[in-house]
């Protein structure tokens, strides 16, 4: 019976249903699925015949291997990085904007910020490799015309990092201040009347008012972005990488690339994806149930 | 709600997971309506979607049953060009399998799962092939006998514009006597005097990304003839490794500071390359010997004029001379018939129907009347043929067919890059890495990269690079040492 009126409900918002199936799909075909292939990195693979079962070989080699221990690190710390100097920007950003009253001005702030979001990195590499030209790069320029020596960031151990840090935050501060933007609407626009009424400056508006408004998401969206860390951004460390910085940049995507596909070792591959994802999960669920215990916020 | 939710989800995943369910055609009985045997061939460069491949394919299974009666229909598989090695790989060790394949790297792992069929019987029973294959091809197939490639040699050759050699007073001492100090004082003339005007060139040599190109020019005039180099007590060391290697990386470092090595070749990409040479910015670039050096020829002269023609430079002469070692270890990349296809022998004999002279003059020229003509009896090549024309198969130094060629095949710097590989040949004493260096040789390599990059750029002293070794060595490099004076015994 109870059944039954379910699927009557489900007859009745079908719409609403169909509309949640691509999504449904996506996630089962690119994120489901891919769980049953775990198991590669218990065994031996064989394109012809079943695979062989070998247990914890594979992580036993990825843990004594020096290689991966350096990756690791580098993953930790760029990914941290990003996390610490990142995350706040499109928050202190979506503040910003909302503070701009002109609507042209503003839509045109808008269209400037989230533009980089839709480039690809082959293309930001190339436009931030031209910038940091030791020799005519834009930034140089600059530090010359202030007498400063020119600094050949792209090859430096030193700035590489931040490189990284500087474009990627280019990229998606934007674009990831839309989510905070659509919080911010939502805030009750009888709060900052009032707040007005009662004599509050804009600044003290933003802080009692808007930023506790927004407190939610943010913490919503650090504990999702957590569950992300270990992805360090492939894309972005392969198009800027080269001989000089690999040692620092070098993160545990790009070498289960070049180890797993490219060297067509998919067991220790998957190993390592596995341990990747393991740490995901164990952040994500660690952070939740803090935050739940402490603000009695989380995700679900 | 929740159980709701748990039977769609459930439905779903079974749906998703038989719409992945791997749907790899089956060619095992695989004769069409027609009684042709149906072969798939997996290429880089042609797909079913491509019109050229397309009508390829279609002329060569007319020319297969009017030749040598063999009645074929070929089904292209669709890979994407671009990351071709990953897909490949990727789609065979899903369990797709067409019966012809070219690889471009990855074939050794398919290889080691015994899926690629042992070519050595069929070569020794072939009518055109084993005539065809070239000394460094049939070493190749003597230590690795599943991937045939019948193509010259692909050492890289450095190329500079004529009129700016020509103005050169140290030019005709470089072409006498190639010593690295003459290369020095060729380069360093061409960033003082500027030949091109306007501050150009600003660099002497560039490179794309890192030094292998540079290596082709001048490591084996510092000793560096072979992968492992031989210590007078008769122990090998690798070269990368060696004093030689020290002594070249600190030429390469005197390029470096003097001006003369583009200051930016660590970023540079191939077409970054290319462009700094076709605008002046850099004087001499390397690239592979024929093909590659006829397209940079034809680009040069195109933008800059006849007058800026090609001239090849020599390899640089020390202790020994030439363009680096042949690795004849395996075919770098190249073509493998699969051993779970049906049809072995048929595919084979595709192959060497492809090496016989009716064969090459399709594969090597075109289509006639579109690629070339026929001018009283004579070949004509058209421009369709110099701008997009590639042999898909062979490519043996001698090419032998029943019409003489009016006009050339290659540019005349093109042949001569050709030539000098040709005459500076040696082979390499390198070997397969077993699978459980794989790991380490990715790290070791790594170490080299930046070790040898921050000495060339100054960011280490020269000094270091003994550090480098003691690393190089902890990092795994003692154990692949003790194995190779094993194998090399």
């Amino acid at each position: 019976m109870k059944i039954k009126a379910k699927l009557s409900k489900i007859r009745k918002d079908w719409v609403l249903y169909a509309m949640l199936l691509p999504a449904l799909v996506y996630f089962i075909i690119f994120n489901v699925i891919p769980l049953i292939g775990m198991k590669l990195a218990f065994e031996d693979y064989r394109i012809i015949g079943k695979n062989v079962w070998v247990g914890w070989k594979y992580f036993d080699i990825l843990f004594s291997s020096p290689a991966f221990l350096n990756v690791l690190k580098n993953t930790i710390i760029i990914s941290a990085m990003k996390i610490v100097f990142i995350f706040p920007i499109p928050i202190i950003l979506s503040l910003l904007i909302n503070e701009v009253r002109t609507g042209p001005f503003r839509k045109y702030v808008q269209s400037v910020v989230y533009l980089p979001h839709f480039l690809s990195w082959v293309v930001i590499a190339g436009i931030w490799i031209s910038l940091l030209n030791p020799v005519d790069g834009g930034v140089n320029v600059i530090r010359n015309l202030f007498h400063l020596p020119s600094i050949d960031f792209m090859t430096s151990k030193d700035h590489i990092r931040w490189v990284l840090l500087f474009s990627e935050m280019w990229r998606s501060a934007g674009w990831d201040s839309i989510l905070y933007m659509a919080a911010i609407m939502k805030i009750s626009p009888s709060l900052y009347e009032a707040a007005r009424i009662d004599g509050a400056s804009s600044l003290l508006q933003m802080r009692y008012i808007t930023l506790p408004g927004l407190m939610s998401t943010v913490i919503t969206v650090f504990i999702l972005n957590l569950g992300f860390f270990m992805n360090a951004g492939f894309d972005q460390v392969f198009n800027l990488i080269n001989d000089s910085v690999i040692s620092v940049v070098d993160i545990l995507d790009t070498y289960v690339y070049r180890i797993g596909i490219l060297n067509a070792q998919y067991s220790y591959a998957t190993a390592a994806s596995l341990f990747k994802g393991a740490i995901g999960v164990v952040l994500i669920l660690g952070t939740h149930f803090i935050s739940k215990k402490i603000s009695g916020k989380g995700v679900w | 709600m929740k159980k709701l939710l748990i039977l769609i989800f459930s439905a779903l995943l079974i749906f998703t997971m038989t719409a992945c369910t791997n749907n790899a055609a089956d060619t095992s009985k695989a004769k069409n309506s027609d009684g042709q045997t149906v072969i798939r061939v997996v290429t880089k460069d042609d797909g079913p979607s491509n019109p050229e491949s397309v009508k390829y394919y279609n002329t060569l299974e007319k020319a297969l049953k009017r030749d040598e009666n063999l009645n074929v229909k070929f089904q292209l598989v669709e890979v994407p060009s671009g990351d071709y090695s990953e897909k490949l790989n990727l789609m065979l060790t899903g369990g797709d399998i067409p019966d012809l394949i070219y690889f471009q790297g990855g074939d050794q792992q398919m290889a080691q799962q015994n899926l690629l069929e042992n070519l050595t019987p069929y070569v020794k029973n072939s009518k055109y092939i084993k005539n065809i294959l070239q000394p460094y091809d049939k070493e190749r197939l003597k230590n690795y006998p599943y991937l045939l490639w019948i193509k010259p040699l692909d050492q890289k050759t450095p190329v500079i514009r004529k009129d700016w050699f020509d103005k050169m007073t140290t030019s005709q001492k470089l072409m006498a006597n190639p010593t690295p100090d003459n290369y020095y004082a060729f380069l360093k003339e061409l960033v003082t005097t500027h030949p091109g005007g306007d501050k150009k060139p600003a660099y002497g040599i560039t490179v794309a990304g890192d030094i292998a190109e540079l290596d082709s020019t001048f490591q084996m005039a510092f000793g560096i003839n072979q992968t492992w180099l031989k210590n007078s007590d008769g122990t090998y060391v690798f070269s990368k490794v060696s004093n030689n290697e020290k002594e070249l990386l600190t030429y390469y470092h005197k390029l470096y500071t003097d001006g003369i090595l583009d200051p930016q070749y660590i970023t540079k990409q191939w077409d970054t390359k290319e462009k700094a040479f076709y605008d002046g910015d850099t004087a001499v670039i390397s690239g592979t010997n024929g093909k590659v050096i006829d397209l940079y020829n034809g680009k040069m002269t195109q933008v800059n004029g006849k007058q800026a023609e090609l001239v090849v430079l020599p390899a640089a002469k020390g202790e020994y001379q030439g363009f680096g070692a042949t690795d004849v270890t395996k075919e770098s990349r190249g073509y493998a018939i699969s051993s779970q296809s049906k049809h072995k022998d048929l595919v084979f004999k595709v192959l060497d129907y492809l090496a016989s002279p009716k064969g090459q003059m399709f594969d090597r020229l075109g289509f006639e009347n579109e690629d070339y003509k026929i001018d009283n009896g004579q070949i004509v090549l058209t421009d369709k043929y110099y701008n997009e024309w590639f042999a898909r198969y062979w490519e043996p130094s001698e090419f032998n067919i029943d019409k003489p060629l009016k006009t050339p095949l290659l540019s005349e710097p093109a042949v001569k890059s050709q030539d000098l590989v040709k005459q500076a040949y040696t082979q390499d004493n390198n070997f397969i890495l077993p699978d459980k260096f794989v790991t380490n040789w990715d790290a070791m390599q790594n170490l080299y990269k930046e070790y040898a990059t921050d000495i060339i750029t100054g960011k280490r002293p020269v000094s270091d690079f003994d550090k480098f070794v003691q690393e190089w060595n902890k990092a795994g490099g003692d154990e692949l040492t003790k194995y190779a004076n094993q194998k090399l015994k």
